[in-house]
């Protein structure tokens, strides 16, 4: 075993992890000895490929298809350098101040949130794409949503550069997207934090941690030798995403009981939904994510949002099989597409636990409440997608596999609630949140308002697991705020020791 | 061998051809592809998950032998259509779910390969927005 002493290690290098690097960065600068690992590799710019199964396999967990424990729905989160910002879509927005006032956390109030928000944003070039760039499935969406009376509003997004690959769920292979892998972890190495990749860390310990470092075929070699590793540190600031946070420290067997780990996890469970329009349009060219609709945040728990998803994941999605499922398949360029994300409710039942080897399960109850969501989310898109003049309208939940324009007027009676059947409507969520929640109690709660593990002063959490409840929107730019802090405490917390 | 033996790759391939018609006329090249892809995918799953899957297919396989006297392999294509329909609906979640994960498989063997993208119309292009400029 090599033994390794720093003051801060940092594990998992996604919105939290280089947030959290970023801002010990001067701390690195002035002689603090800090380390990021990372689970996954740092890829070369020629293996960003576009391949839709190949950079599924590169860049996130289980190919992106993690199931929960009733294989009711699969999760998707990265891995490598840059975790999760690596291969979502940019999508840049700050949580409604409602939310965090929700949350209800002592210490925690919306207005710190909102400014560290605005530094993040600030920090990863966030803009809106001019009208120019938008592609067909963006504005057919807006200007549906426009026809039926319905708030549709223009996603900031954090790109430079961007060539409209429309890949960014792969990885974008033109470095356009301003993920921690190109701001906030190459701004922390500069400073004279060490990224160490191919680093899986097995479990915490005391003011420290044990961590294995694997060659990988892919991507560049890892800053430490393949090994063994116990490190040492003043601090250890878990970020390693809502699955793999609590189920590290849940292997860690840490010396103080914390009756909320694992618990409370949650997710915005997703739907991808399909139209066909009578003629090609622009769809897997240019940026997919343009516009959201939160309509219906606050009376049905569900926003809709544009996207384009490839191939498999677009086959995949669709209930139905054989001829008619191709049909509709063989004209990939005429497909217009809706994201539904459900705003589900944190419950302690839905949780992660371990396997026998040590890894995470997930389970996931879906309630009767977010069927209601996803019923009432299929119908609303449907409306869009004909608002928008599409053919026909696919709806999983749907009484035959396509639905006419013609038959607008009947979406009630088509799209039955008896059709949401969890297995028959493929549900999926990528918007991981909760397991090590913030709180004063340690009844309901892991850490406190500044991600102290409540009880270790020397062990932090910084990513989306600190999350009490749902944040309603996309989550990257909340963990990134939220991380801000955990590191100002972090920082003090060295300097005092 | 992979996680599959023949006899089930050969039932697989079978059930693959009502789910994604198209696979019928893959050649010898794009049946190993398909093939090579979803044993990928099967052998990263947990070992528990792999027993699951090669026990939903001996499900599909024989369970249409309590409806129509015959394992699927006997029934002509209706009637294989109607077992899988039967199974995509079925009021049990986890059957329901077991089909989902089948045609996942079979969705991932046949829309993975990058030779049946041009033919469906997906051509990505990383200069994109060059791309939205010439259509308009």
């Amino acid at each position: 075993m090599i033994e390794k002493e720093l003051d801060v290690v940092i594990i998992g290098s996604g919105a939290g992890g280089g947030a959290v690097a970023s801002a010990l960065g001067p701390l690195a600068a002035a002689g603090a000895r800090i380390a990021v690992l990372e689970w996954g590799p740092k890829l070369r710019e020629h293996e960003f490929t576009g391949q839709e199964l190949e950079m599924a396999r590169r860049l996130y967990f289980d190919r992106g298809g993690m199931l929960t424990r009733d294989l009711g729905m699969t999760l998707a989160f990265g891995r490598g350098y840059g975790g999760s910002t690596v291969v979502y879509t940019g999508t840049s927005l700050t949580i409604p101040p409602r939310v965090v006032v929700k949350w209800n956390v002592p210490g925690l109030d919306a207005e710190d949130v909102l400014r560290r928000s605005e530094k993040v944003l600030e920090q990863n070039n966030v803009h809106l794409l001019d009208e120019a760039l938008l592609n067909d499935n963006n504005r057919l969406f807006r200007d549906g949503c426009r026809r039926l009376g319905w708030a549709v509003e223009q996603f900031p997004i954090n790109v430079k550069g961007c060539q409209g690959a429309g890949l960014c769920n792969l990885g974008c292979p033109n470095a356009a997207k301003q993920g921690t892998h190109r701001v906030q972890l190459p701004a922390a190495e500069r400073q004279g934090v060490k990224v160490v990749t191919n680093c899986r860390v097995e479990r915490v310990e005391e003011r420290g941690c044990v961590a294995t470092v694997v060659p990988s075929p892919l991507g560049e070699l890892s800053a430490w030798e393949p090994g063994e590793y116990r490190i040492r540190a003043k601090a250890v600031v878990v970020c390693a995403g809502a699955v793999n946070s609590p189920a590290l420290l849940l292997r860690s067997k840490l010396p103080v009981a914390l009756p909320a780990l694992g618990l409370y996890f949650t997710a915005h469970p997703a739907l991808i939904l399909v139209a066909q329009h009578a003629r090609a349009i622009t769809n897997h060219h240019g940026h997919p994510k343009s516009f959201y609709c939160d309509q219906f945040a606050r009376t049905g728990r569900f926003l809709l949002e544009t996207c384009m998803y490839f191939p498999f994941t677009t086959a995949k999605s669709l209930a139905g099989f054989g001829a008619e499922h191709s049909r509709l398949m063989s004209g990939m360029d005429r497909l217009q597409m809706i994201l539904v994300l459900a705003l589900d409710d944190a419950r302690p039942e839905n949780r992660v636990t371990l396997d026998s080897r040590g890894g995470p399960v997930v389970d996931y109850s879906l309630s009767d409440r977010l069927l209601d969501s996803l019923h009432e989310a299929m119908k609303a898109s449907a409306r869009i997608f004909f608002a928008a003049g599409a053919e026909r309208v696919h709806a999983p939940a749907g009484q035959r596999f396509l639905i006419e324009s013609s038959e607008r007027d009947r979406l009630d009676e088509l799209i039955p609630r008896s059709g949401v059947k969890p297995g028959k409507v493929p549900i999926a969520a990528a918007h991981l949140m909760g397991g090590c929640r913030m709180g004063s109690s340690l009844t309901d709660s892991v850490t406190d308002c500044w991600g102290q593990v409540h009880g270790l002063p020397w062990l932090y959490v910084a990513d989306a697991s600190l999350f009490p409840g749902c944040a309603e929107i996309n989550p990257y730019v909340t963990i990134m705020a939220l991380a801000d802090r955990v590191a100002e405490r972090v920082a003090a917390s060295v300097g005092k020791n | 061998m992979g996680v599959l033996g023949q006899r089930e790759w050969d039932f697989l391939f079978r059930v693959s051809q009502r789910i994604v018609p198209e696979a019928q006329r893959l050649g010898p090249d794009g049946r190993k592809q398909f093939r090579a892809i979803a044993e990928e995918a099967l052998s990263e799953r947990p070992s528990v998950l792999q027993r699951q899957f090669r026990l939903f297919l001996a499900v599909v396989r024989y369970a249409p032998a309590a409806r129509y006297l015959a394992p699927f392999d006997w029934l002509d294509a209706t009637r294989q259509d109607a077992v899988l329909a039967w199974f995509q609906d079925c009021p049990l979640g986890l059957v329901r779910k077991g089909f989902w994960g089948l045609k996942s498989l079979v969705y991932m063997g046949y829309y993975g390969r990058a030779e049946v993208w041009d033919s469906i119309g997906y051509r990505p292009d990383t200069r994109g927005n060059e791309r939205l400029r010439v259509v308009r």
